[in-house]
């Protein structure tokens, strides 16, 4: 009997092992979100620390990553909602989007071809970028939600997950 | 002198046991069946190149070198010749004008590294390029989930 149990936990463990490992716990929930110091296509400097004051959503993309085109439009309903909104974690929603482009051309199609509105920055050094490091990053998409102050209060949330979590901190009038 | 119950009693728990075994084990099971017959990659186990072993390579330059191609967004690997992604046509097309200087028996590497294989565009059509071209030692470097964390983070041998 146990070693049935023991045989097939063996089985599943080596099963699964493949289909993918979560995201090391090293971006902590209620931890400071690392500042990100990159610049808009325009060449300007946006850092992260400049939001202070909203709600903040971090989307980590790229133009080669089909999931991550995918779903800018599902944020760009998001943005469009919730962006003036007042929430307890801040006053009004914005979306930070860094990519992990190699090619200026391609980050700067990607952006216009899908009518990206909010702010894009990139070091265009595709997995080499320093953030990837920084925040961990093991898989496009990867996203994090911030309140007000900085204070990651989601990580990686996707679809309806993510839209949930962002209307569970709205302030009803 | 046998208890029929207890023998009863012991075929029961092999019968729970098993039905266990099974359902606990036969999703997993089945679900690798499906997604590998669902793929058909173009190809075999033995052309998966383990990331060690390129890096063996690239960090002792008495060993014999092969070409290595980049066949994604950028070039990360020491040394390798970046054709861009491989899913647009004028870089494929670039990729074969640099093959065709080879020769058949040439040692060729190729990677992307955006994403897991079963999501990437570019991996396939270099392959599949390569076979038709009847190229004969080419190998596709096996980075499971991507280039930062199958290759960057191992700390292995990168452009600047």
């Amino acid at each position: 009997m146990t070693r049935l149990f023991l045989i097939s936990a063996v089985i599943i463990f080596f099963g699964n092992i493949s289909t993918g490992f979560a995201q090391t716990q090293r971006i902590a929930l209620g931890d400071k979100a690392p500042e990100i110091e990159l610049s808009d296509p325009n060449g300007r400097p946006v850092p992260l620390s400049s939001l202070k004051g909203k709600l903040v959503l971090i989307d980590f993309w790229a133009t080669w990553c089909a999931p991550c085109v995918k779903e800018q439009t599902e944020l760009a309903g998001l943005y469009k909602k919730y962006k003036r909104s007042e929430f307890t974690k801040g006053k009004g929603f914005e979306i930070y989007g860094v990519s992990l482009d190699a090619k200026k051309s391609n980050w700067e199609t990607g952006i216009h071809t899908l009518n990206v509105q909010w702010i894009q920055v990139s070091d265009l050094k595709f997995w080499q970028s320093p953030v990837a490091k920084t925040y961990n990053i093991q898989e496009l998409p990867f996203n994090v939600l911030i309140d007000e102050n900085g204070i990651i209060l989601a990580k990686n949330l996707h679809g309806a997950e993510l839209g949930k979590a962002i209307a569970g901190y709205l302030i009803r009038k | 002198m046998y208890d029929v119950n207890e023998i009863n009693d012991l075929t029961m728990k092999t019968k729970i046991a098993i039905i266990l075994f099974l359902t606990v084990s036969l999703p997993g099971m089945a679900f690798n069946l499906f997604s590998s017959q669902e793929q058909k990659d173009p190809w075999t186990p033995q052309q998966l190149l383990n990331p060690a072993e390129l890096a063996k390579m690239l960090n002792n330059t008495k060993l014999p070198q092969s070409y290595v191609f980049s066949v994604g967004p950028q070039a990360v690997i020491k040394g390798s010749i970046d054709i861009g992604p491989a899913r647009m046509k004028g870089n494929l097309d670039n990729l074969r004008l640099q093959l065709d200087k080879l020769s058949k028996n040439a040692q060729i590497v190729i990677y992307c590294g955006c994403c897991p294989f079963d999501r990437c565009p570019n991996v396939r059509p270099a392959i599949e390029l390569l076979k038709n071209m009847q190229f004969r030692n080419y190998k596709l470097l096996n980075l499971p989930r991507n280039i930062k964390a199958d290759w960057i983070d191992p700390g292995y041998p990168v452009n600047d």
